[in-house]
């Protein structure tokens, strides 16, 4: 076997046998679970499917148009009672969850009340008034009454006339590619730290001298680098199985409606795709570097963690973004690394962000990519037989020459 | 061919010159003994043959030409700065240090099995390498060095932390590799190890190369005119002797330049005295080291 892949297969089993990865594997997957399932009971414990009656001293509803809906048995069943003491009853009974009265006085007062034992359903409450509603326009063509029954339908469009918002806000489809830039983050938050975690491992624990005279740096690295894509590789690959059952559930078992008519923008999915693949490089390969150059494995978490933060500052340029997506601000973070995935996603929900920008961002990564990976590599060359001595960005660069090893060692 | 032939080389670091001039050749199937205080540059040496540092003068040659990663599956090495993965079990954590010096899986553990069962360690084999003692991660290195069973061995201050069964054991191992024409080059400050099992030495000293050679030769060249005489009484006054010292219960006669030791003897039994031990007195290793080190003499 390749002296590569013995590496890349070590490192890759370090990582995956580990509980606290099997715990990571599995951490987004259960709580994608919980959020859905806390959703269904939250909706199971607002909704009440049991019948509503009502109490009409108007007339209004004598002869009352059906919800539509009704025969499907997707609304709450409207039952009438030609007064309070039959309403009353049947509450006292358990037939009904609760029940209106619309007193004679309605007309002026444009008020009912409402009369429960317990609180009813948030559905009965809706379905009530949507029946009001249709009822009022009871007299008018059958197409307004329909129009009335569909409710209000603003649709919010964007000046170029390429992203729009339906009344019940952003679809799945919209949605998506700003998940899958968060899943990216975390991807490239969790791979950072293998990545200084293997790079680190050798020269802490003194073994780099003995890997070296065994083979050269750079597979060793190469290696290093491909096992913590694998890992990185089973995490996505997981999370994405997860997310596709997830979706399947939701839309198939539960019925959520919002993932009835997904309606996926892949270009949208291909460019933060994109976006986070050259991501992840730069953070790898930035990772490896610092990696390189610390001298205790506390020193290069707390850098990794500025660069976790510069992945969040979008989220804090949030209101500034959606105001203004075309914005210096917002452009000039969709250029940059770190910034630019969440940023990316962020615009793409109000605009159809421009080619030019697309593939001026591509190209900066791409730059970006080529100067971290040859830091990287220096400093790793460099950094490695510093046992308990930094190494200064300058030699880093070439700008001046490595100091001694240690006098100790010489 | 010569396993190690290192000419003039030179390296600095910043303002630092680790190796300012030092040449040596490796003779086939010899313990060399690599020597030098601290900081003398021997270690920034044994990276600069291995590749790991590139000189900035001077040439390497390592068996046979410019170190290639073929040729580092042909060497063992043991660091000054000790290493091995500390989380896994000792087991795996050589085999796999086996496998990139180029063992098959199945080969580093069937002689990692020989191995551990010789260093008395097969059944702390399934314990991660951090759960060891200093020794027993001290033998897991010096098996690491000789598992793959290389034609050069590199190997720094092989003893630290071995208790004196563990100690003899690897110079008997040193003994067997040598006679099976390994070479192996011993860094250490422990100079009566290196009087026992070295053929030849290299003393380095501010990066350079000031003694080199046999050791015997070497010993005789400081021995200088004297003997160490033990008797059954005084000694009576001997012509031709500088000064008397006390030497580990004997005495030590230095000699004027045209006395010889035969003529001590002669005098000393003409005398009458009753000799307990008469020998030409040979410097240990350790007085050769301070006094070239102290006087910065070649």
């Amino acid at each position: 076997m390749s002296k590569i892949w013995l590496v890349a297969s070590y490192d890759f089993k370090k990582h995956a046998f580990k509980k606290s990865f099997v715990l990571i594997l599995l951490s987004v997957p259960i709580v994608v679970c919980l959020f859905i399932g806390f959703t269904a009971l939250m909706i199971s414990f607002e909704n009440n499917d049991a019948p509503l009656g009502y109490v009409d001293q108007t007339g209004l509803l004598s002869d009352p148009l059906p919800l539509p809906g009704s025969d499907d048995d997707e609304r709450v069943e409207m039952i009438a009672y030609d007064n309070e003491d039959q309403a009353m009853a049947a509450l006292e009974n358990g037939d009904i969850q609760a029940y209106y009265l619309l007193a004679d006085n309605y007309f002026e007062k444009r008020e009912v009340e409402l009369v429960y034992l317990e609180e009813p359903g948030e559905n009965a409450r809706e379905d009530f008034y949507d029946f009001m509603q249709i009822n009022w326009a009871a007299d008018q063509p059958p197409e307004i009454v329909q129009r009335v029954a569909d409710g209000n339908n603003v649709v919010v469009r964007s000046p170029d006339g390429r992203r729009e918002f339906p009344t019940s806000g952003p679809t799945v489809g919209q949605i998506l590619p700003l998940v899958i830039s968060i899943a990216f983050i975390a991807l490239v938050l969790f791979s950072a730290g293998y990545m200084l975690e293997g790079v680190t491992e050798e020269k802490l624990n003194r073994t780099i001298e003995v890997v070296f005279t065994s083979l050269s740096p750079s597979k060793l690295i190469s290696g290093k680098v491909l096992g913590v894509l694998g890992v990185n590789s089973l995490q996505l690959i997981t999370w994405v199985l997860f997310g596709i059952l997830a979706v399947f559930v939701a839309r198939n078992v539960l019925n959520f409606e919002w993932f009835q008519n997904m309606q996926l923008q892949w270009d949208s999915i291909a460019m933060v795709a994109v976006a986070g693949v050259l991501s992840y490089l730069v953070a790898t390969a930035l990772m490896l570097a610092i990696g390189s150059t610390i001298v205790e494995a506390q020193e290069g978490q707390a850098l990794g963690f500025i660069f976790y933060m510069l992945f969040m500052v979008p989220l804090i340029a949030v209101v500034v973004i959606g105001e203004n997506p075309n914005g210096p601000i917002a452009v000039g973070m969709s250029l940059l690394p770190f910034t630019s995935l969440l940023t990316l996603s962020l615009r793409n929900l109000f605009i159809s962000i421009p080619a030019w920008q697309l593939a001026l961002s591509i190209l900066v990564h791409l730059l970006c990519v080529i100067g971290t990976v040859w830091l990287a590599t220096r400093a790793f060359r460099l950094g490695m037989l510093r046992y308990g001595q930094r190494l200064k960005f300058n030699e880093i660069i070439g700008r001046k020459k490595p100091t001694k090893v240690e006098r100790g060692q010489a | 061919m010569n396993p190690i032939e290192v000419a003039h080389i030179a390296k600095a670091f910043g303002d630092t010159k680790a190796v300012v001039d030092v040449s040596f050749t490796l003779q086939p199937g010899e313990i060399f003994g690599l020597l030098g205080p601290n900081g003398a540059g021997k270690t920034t040496t044994i990276r600069i043959m291995l590749d790991i540092f590139k000189p900035d003068r001077g040439t390497v040659s390592i068996l046979g030409g410019p170190m290639t990663e073929e040729k580092k599956e042909r060497i063992g090495y043991m660091p000054e700065e000790r290493g091995l993965y500390q989380d896994i079990a000792l087991d795996r954590c050589l085999v796999y240090l086996g496998t990139l010096k180029g063992l098959s899986k199945s080969e580093a553990n069937q002689r990692l099995e020989e191995y551990l069962d010789r260093f008395d360690l097969t059944e702390h084999k399934k314990k991660k390498v951090k759960e060891l003692s200093k020794g027993m991660q001290q033998k897991a290195q010096i098996i690491n060095t000789i598992m793959h069973q290389p034609e050069l061995i590199i190997i720094d201050e092989p003893f630290t932390s071995l208790d004196p069964l563990n100690t003899q054991l690897v110079k008997d191992i040193m003994g067997e590799l040598r006679d099976s024409g390994t070479t192996i080059i011993m860094s250490t400050h422990q100079m009566h190890q290196v009087e026992e099992l070295c053929d030849r030495i290299l003393l380095i000293d501010k990066g350079r190369d000031v003694l080199y050679g046999n050791l015997d030769d070497i010993r005789r060249q400081y021995a200088g005119n004297a003997v160490l005489v033990r008797a059954d009484r005084e000694l009576p006054e001997i012509p031709g002797v500088e000064s008397v010292v006390s030497h580990n219960q004997a005495t030590k006669l230095i000699l004027t330049p045209d006395t010889t030791p035969q003529h001590v003897l002669h005098t000393l039994v003409d005398n009458g005295v009753t000799l307990e031990k008469f020998e030409i007195a040979i410097p240990t290793l350790d007085e050769i080291f301070i006094r070239v080190v102290e006087s910065g003499e070649a």
